[in-house]
């Protein structure tokens, strides 16, 4: 290997596409390209759901990088959820989860010849998230150069047969936090395999300005900023009914919660003045709310890595987490940077601290603005690819 | 310790089954059956070619150990050597690699559906063979409690694609000889994955009357020993073709080419070559024990068991060199030669010289290597690195 690697990111969409998975390989790829010679092997899907054949198969360019489009042959299948529903089911026949799989989509077979042919002409091959086709049937062609993202949570299907060649076979992992790798080794025992957390890297306007926020969206009260879809799968319809709550008492202090984010509400938003929807932000806007935010909420209990919470500290706020979420309380604790509630009184309680006493919550979110620059910023986490990359080299030399 | 729990996982298993892998395999586990509890998750079948149903599908019970057997759903694809010429010779997709294993067989999917249940109920379980469907397709099912005894040469379809994560995928490998292990490590760079060379067991050698032997097949004078199939797949052809050049030269006079095995193919009709077909047991270690030398023409033989018999008796061995495998232990063992193409009769000489030394060297490594006290502490060392 030269002091460039040559390296092939493989994920299940990529371009002008949501998603947390695909929005972190095309932000690794960016500050990866001044060190790497980087390719993208994807599919032709722009959309996780029916994964719909958008874009032109064949070679495209995002961002300066080549990008290796291959065909969806079967989107998502019309019987999905009946196929996910066997596949879950305590006791199945391993016949269901290749036919989960399958029906989950997308079904790439080009990628996979793709792979056969000329994966073994990088240095390494860097797949992102264990559950889609692409790097189920992809990664146990190039398991000597193949390092995982598997952005893994404790799922159902995280207990799958069928995903535990992707968790002995791989030269390396990259884990998004500390907790995915606990995760990960109780659920595999795979500790032989190395690796390392990397996570993604955060970046925040120097110019944060809470007042303005305010001013733009005529906030007078103390606020809590919730950023994200809003869809029951996130926790928003316990964080309704637990701030509600709260607020109904009459010592409580008078909070808005502010809910942001892109698209309509997937769920019933209450009809209440204390809670208010102000639809999608600008980034500079999201850096100032979060900036004149008492704390930003985080109710989600199945997040591998949470982006606007590493945002959050990286903007010196606090974050208020649900208990039972594995990753966002362990992180929280870790981070000396969030309060974790297990009931709505425990959420009053934190709500009262943070609001009445800023200083509290001034002292957390410098401890996560902290947390974050120790391992969260682009120079650490590219840092720490380019040593995997090395080693997986240095193994098949 | 208390005993672990074991299974081993063969493509055939039971007493009438003739293979190599399937012979080390019910060595090791009637080893393993002295300190541990051991089962058998095997097929119906017989031949290694069709994989036809021969025994009945459910627990049968071999040297006093469960043997659980999956039915076979489909043999070998009729046009298996078709499909073989096409994936290994001509342009194809990675769907036809994948394909592989289901169409060389034997595809057992209560096999896979068992590992797939029951698996977590044992403490490690070996697959053996790396080629065929239960390990190919079954290892992956139970990747962290497995061990691979892969029993691999170097031939082509160790490069197709159902293949490429089974070498990095269990937590240990048993390999069968050092040349194995080198050769697995430069193609796959697996050396992550813990390993240990098992090697192979005798028990104490059978009783040799050589004078049986002789006067049973009338045989006088020195001979030159064959065991095994004879065949072209064995080099049998080439060793015929070395060895009526070299008594064409006025090499070994008086000398006889002796070939006990099943004979596949045509052999010469000439004085000093004698085709004996099959023999019984007691045969057989007479006829190593009177050999001048065993000669052993294959340049695919993964373990060459036949090298070690030899030894037992104090014989010898010729070997090609092309093997690395025969040739690598007959090299650590000093208890034989190699020939390369066309060196055979010089190599022949040379060891009828000093062919009681060479000899007892082979006895000395068969004791020292192939003791049951020392094979057995290679497998513990395998199952202690695979257990959970």
């Amino acid at each position: 290997m030269s002091d460039r690697p040559s390296v092939l990111v493989v994920v299940q969409r990529y371009g002008n596409v949501s998603g947390g998975a695909e929005t972190h390989a095309r932000e690794l790829v960016a500050h990866l390209r001044p060190h790497a010679d980087l390719a993208v092997a994807t599919t032709t899907a722009a959309d996780y759901w029916t994964w719909a054949n958008v874009y032109t198969a064949g070679i495209d360019e995002v961002d300066g990088v080549p990008v290796h489009r291959f065909p969806v042959e079967g989107g998502r299948s019309r019987d999905f959820r009946l196929r996910e529903h066997r596949a879950f089911a305590k006791i199945h026949p391993l016949a269901a989860e290749d036919a989960f799989v399958r029906a989950q989509g997308p079904v790439a077979p080009d990628l996979l010849e793709h792979l056969r042919r000329y994966g073994s002409d990088y240095d390494a091959v860097l797949f992102f998230t264990y559950i889609y086709y692409p790097t189920v049937y992809g990664l146990p062609l190039v398991p000597e150069r193949a390092v995982l993202v598997p952005t893994a949570h404790d799922e159902p299907a995280l207990r799958l047969s069928v995903y535990k060649r992707l968790f002995h076979a791989p030269r390396a992992f990259a884990y998004n936090s500390v907790e995915e790798r606990r995760l990960v080794h109780r659920t595999f025992g795979n500790e032989r395999i190395g690796g390392d957390v990397v996570g993604v890297g955060v970046d925040v306007p120097a110019d944060r300005d809470g007042a303005r926020f305010r001013a733009r969206f005529g906030l007078e009260r103390p606020y809590l900023l919730y950023l994200g879809r809003i869809v029951e799968s996130k926790g928003c319809g316990t964080l309704f009914d637990h701030f509600l709550r709260w607020q109904s008492d009459v010592s409580a202090t008078p909070v808005t919660l502010v809910l942001a984010g892109r698209g309509d509400p997937e769920m019933p938003v209450p009809s209440d003045p204390r809670i208010r929807h102000i639809g999608p932000l600008s980034d500079q806007q999201k850096f100032d709310g979060l900036a004149g935010a008492s704390a930003l909420v985080m109710p989600s209990l199945l997040e591998s890595l949470s982006m606007v919470t590493l945002e959050a500290w990286a903007a010196g706020r606090p974050v208020i987490v649900d208990g039972r979420s594995p990753v966002l309380s362990s992180m929280a604790a870790r981070a000396g940077a969030g309060l974790a509630y297990r009931s709505w009184m425990e959420f009053a309680e934190i709500g009262e601290l943070l609001v009445a006493g800023p200083d509290l919550g001034d002292r957390l979110g410098e401890a996560g603005r902290r947390f974050v620059e120790r391992t969260y910023t682009w120079p650490v986490v590219v840092e720490k690819y380019r040593d995997l990359f090395a080693e997986v080299a240095a193994r098949n030399s | 310790m208390t005993g672990r729990r074991l299974l081993l996982v063969v493509q055939r298993y039971g007493a009438e089954v003739v293979g190599g892998s399937e012979q080390h395999a019910r060595l090791v586990a009637q080893r393993l059956a002295q300190r541990h509890t051991v089962e058998i998750a095997t097929t119906t079948a017989l031949d290694y070619w069709t994989w036809a149903p021969y025994y009945d599908p459910g627990n049968d019970f071999l040297d006093g150990l469960l043997v659980r057997r999956f039915a076979v759903t489909a043999g070998r694809d009729p046009e298996f050597k078709a499909f073989e010429h096409r994936v290994l010779e001509e342009d194809h997709h990675v769907r036809d690699e994948l394909a592989w294993p289901a169409h060389q067989g034997p595809v057992a999917p209560e096999l896979l559906e068992f590992l797939h249940r029951q698996g977590g109920e044992y403490d490690a379980i070996l697959f053996y063979t790396y080629i065929y469907a239960p390990t190919a397709l079954g290892l992956p099912i139970v990747p962290e409690r497995a061990a691979l005894i892969s029993t691999a040469h170097d031939e082509y379809p160790l490069r197709l694609a159902p293949y490429r994560p089974l070498f990095h995928l269990p937590r240990a490998i048993g390999y069968l000889t050092p040349e194995e292990r080198a050769m697995v490590h430069a193609r796959f760079h697996n050396e992550q994955v813990p390993d240990e060379v098992l090697g192979y067991a005798l028990g104490p050698p059978p009783a040799a009357d050589v004078a049986a032997f002789r006067a049973a097949h009338g045989i006088a004078g020195p001979y030159v020993l064959y065991l095994g199939q004879v065949s072209e797949g064995k080099g049998c052809d080439e060793l015929l073709a070395e060895w009526i050049a070299h008594r064409e030269r006025g090499g070994s006079p008086d000398t006889t080419l002796v070939l006990a095995g099943t004979v596949r193919m045509v052999i010469p009709d000439r004085p000093d070559v004698r085709a004996l077909g099959r023999v019984s047991e007691d045969d057989k270690a007479g006829a190593l024990a009177g050999a001048v030398a065993l000669v052993q023409p294959s340049r695919l033989e993964s373990l060459g068991i036949v090298l070690f018999e030899a030894w037992q008796h104090g014989t010898p061995v010729l070997v090609h060199r092309a093997n690395l495998v025969t040739s690598g232990q007959t090299e650590r063992a000093r208890a034989g030669r190699s020939y390369a193409d066309g060196g055979f009769g010089a190599a022949l000489e040379a060891l009828e010289a000093e062919r009681d030394t060479l000899g007892g060297h082979g006895r000395a490594y068969v004791e020292r290597e192939c003791s049951y006290a020392a094979f057995d502490e290679r497998l513990e060392r395998l199952v202690e690195a695979t257990a959970r």
